[in-house]
């Protein structure tokens, strides 16, 4: 299947199901799928700087942050309206991405983990102190998204557009990854020297990829506002990256089918713990570490892996 | 209280603090130099320490000294349980050496969700609690300045743990065969030390000194599941030593637990909070090697 035909077939599946869903599924249903269709974004943002370049970048948390204050607050304090503002705030955290990038793509695996760790709980700590703009730890209430003149109040308004917005990050996503960028980012993940002789500008492929993906964790924080009502600032912390994080892991890094498997899984998971009798929720994030530290150790390319290799045995 | 006896207090406090830090620091450094594993469940470590310790005294009600033999036991045989069944098995699958490294610290990761999860469950943790003093007594005046016992018992507790790590790595045999694993794994495997074991162990021997820190921090701080978010200021602090001078560690830690207090005075309370990030960000960006010369830390460790 030629790519132009499977972005097209995959929009069209995805912006049926956001049309169709929201009449015939319950109203928690129609929520959990905007919430996982919102981390499927965030995981892909993710896994664009880790899974395809092999940069640990920790930063993720903090541009996705920026997206949900940055759209929330042009259309609260300036009317922008979301269609507009969206993209605005996304851009903000890309121009942010990069301004961190260039500094700190110089470090090594370890010192860059560190640094964009540190910058991500800089900016938490803005979200939180910030008052006169972020309300502070209070945390901020938003107004309903304007869209096209319709407000949009609910989740089963909000579905269709997160699916058309999730249609689009896909397909950008599929010609990024066919694209000379694209095979650069794997490029330089595999071996920076080789890439580098085979006259990869490996300096500036991290930059892209960090900023790349700081553009979709803006777009994630973007959606988050148009189906949540409320913003705590401490909900933007490691606990969330950790998350995301898991779920690129899980399900496999490095590509789009293992990820959105992961995001499933582990999206779920929660739920399922506290439909069990006797609701297991507490035990929650210990069995994340566990299924985290499993995959790790048994199938480091995540569930993904598990399949790509019994196909390839065969 | 004027200005400048403030800053006394709170140099004197900074460098109770520091200690603690500068053993978490220490936790992870060791760690770092003998495996290459960026540990981030060293908070998890301090916190499990604590809460072991809560346990203990509040089921057999046993003293403080014994708690403080009895704890490490556990966190160690924690630490190489970790090495063990999971790094190693990590290693084993090992493709790229860049990739191995990105699975370390996500194993790392993983730990530090299931020793959060673990405390979250177990009981006690509803409520947030705090260790009973280390030693009670009258505070010590000096001048103006008040110097709580429990602080000396702090110090010369950290500063004990220091010299036995000192002695461990410098003066015995075990210590060399851990400097030899750390700087050529091969090389050391040629020559007969079981790298493995010692692998194993010095993942036991950070986890140990982790968790003398928890103890000492859990008096002073409240306790709760997510107390290991402290272990940024160790970060911060290993930063200042360029994550490999086990000296730097000691001096970073105690120079943070100062500024810290210092960013509480002159700055702001708030800004306390964000003080490790701040530091990390810009020794990297300045100095990302340190500021402690290589061969000094090449002689230590």
């Amino acid at each position: 299947m030629s790519l132009g035909r499977q972005q097209l077939l995959i929009g069209v599946i995805l912006v049926a199901l956001g049309i169709v869903l929201p009449a015939c599924v319950p109203e928690y249903f129609i929520y959990l799928l905007n919430l996982l269709m919102m981390y499927l974004i965030l995981a892909i943002g993710l896994d664009i700087v880790m899974g395809w370049s092999g940069q640990f970048a920790f930063a993720h948390i903090a541009f996705y942050g920026i997206g949900i204050y940055g759209t929330a607050l042009l259309h609260m304090r300036l009317g922008v309206p979301f269609i507009l503002g969206m993209p605005l705030a996304a851009l903000l955290a890309a121009l942010i991405g990069y301004l961190i990038a260039v500094p700190a793509t110089k470090l090594r695996t370890v010192y860059l983990a560190l640094s964009t760790f540190a910058f991500a709980q800089c900016a938490a700590w803005v979200f939180r102190t910030w008052e006169s703009l972020t309300k502070g730890p209070d945390g901020l209430r938003m107004t309903p998204t304007n869209l096209f003149g319709f407000e949009v109040v609910n989740d089963r308004q909000a579905m269709p557009v997160i699916a058309v917005i999730l249609a689009l990050v896909i397909a950008a996503t599929l010609n990024l990854l066919h694209s000379k960028l694209g095979r650069d980012f794997f490029a330089v993940r595999d071996n920076e020297n080789v890439a580098l002789a085979s006259g990869v500008d490996v300096k500036a492929t991290k930059v892209w990829a960090l900023t790349i993906s700081a553009f979709y964790a803006g777009v994630a924080g973007g959606v988050y506002t148009l189906f949540q009502s409320y913003i705590n600032p401490d909900n933007i912390d490691v606990t969330l990256l950790v998350l995301i994080l898991s779920m690129v892991v899980v399900g496999g890094s490095g590509s789009l089918g293992g990820v959105s498997i992961g995001v499933v899984v582990l999206g779920v998971l929660p739920e399922l713990l506290r439909a069990a009798p006797k609701s297991l929720l507490i035990w929650q994030e210990f069995v994340y570490g566990l299924i985290l530290l499993l995959a790790i150790i048994y199938s480091p390319k995540g569930i993904w892996g598990l399949f790509t290799r019994r196909r390839e045995k065969t | 209280m004027g200005l400048f006896n403030l800053i006394l207090q709170g140099i004197i406090s900074g460098v109770v603090t520091g200690c603690v830090y500068a053993l978490v620091a220490l936790s992870l450094v060791i760690v770092y130099k003998a495996t290459d594993v960026v540990n981030f469940a060293g908070g998890e470590l301090v916190m499990i320490g604590a809460y072991i310790g809560l346990l203990l005294l509040m089921w057999l009600d046993w003293p403080y000294v014994v708690i403080f033999l009895i704890t490490p036991v556990f966190t160690y045989a924690l630490g190489v349980l970790f090495s063990r069944f999971a790094l190693e098995k990590i290693n084993r699958k090992k493709t790229t050496s860049s990739t191995v490294l990105v699975s370390f610290v996500i194993a790392t990761i993983a730990l530090s969700d299931m020793l959060k999860g673990i405390v979250r469950v177990i009981p006690f943790t509803e409520e947030v609690r705090r260790l009973p003093p280390l030693f009670s007594g009258p505070p010590l005046f000096l001048g103006d300045l008040v110097i709580q016992p429990q602080d000396i018992v702090i110090v010369v507790v950290a500063s004990l743990v220091m010299l036995m790590l000192w002695v461990l790595f410098g003066y015995t045999m075990v210590g060399k065969a851990l400097r030899a694993t750390s700087q050529n794994e091969r090389a050391a495997s040629l020559i007969g030390i079981p790298v493995k074991s010692v692998k194993s162990a010095i993942w036991g021997l950070s986890a140990m000194v982790a968790s003398i820190a928890g103890l000492l921090l859990a008096p002073k701080l409240l306790m709760t599941p997510d107390m290991g978010n402290m272990v940024m200021l160790a970060f911060a602090a290993a930063i200042i030593g360029g994550f490999s001078s086990l000296p730097g560690c000691v001096v970073g830690g105690i120079l943070l637990g100062i500024v810290q207090n210092m960013v509480g005075i002159f700055i702001s309370p708030q800004a306390i909070a964000v003080t490790p990030f701040f530091v990390i960000m810009l020794v990297l960006l300045i100095r990302p090697q340190g500021f402690f010369d290589k061969t000094l830390a090449y002689k230590k460790v």
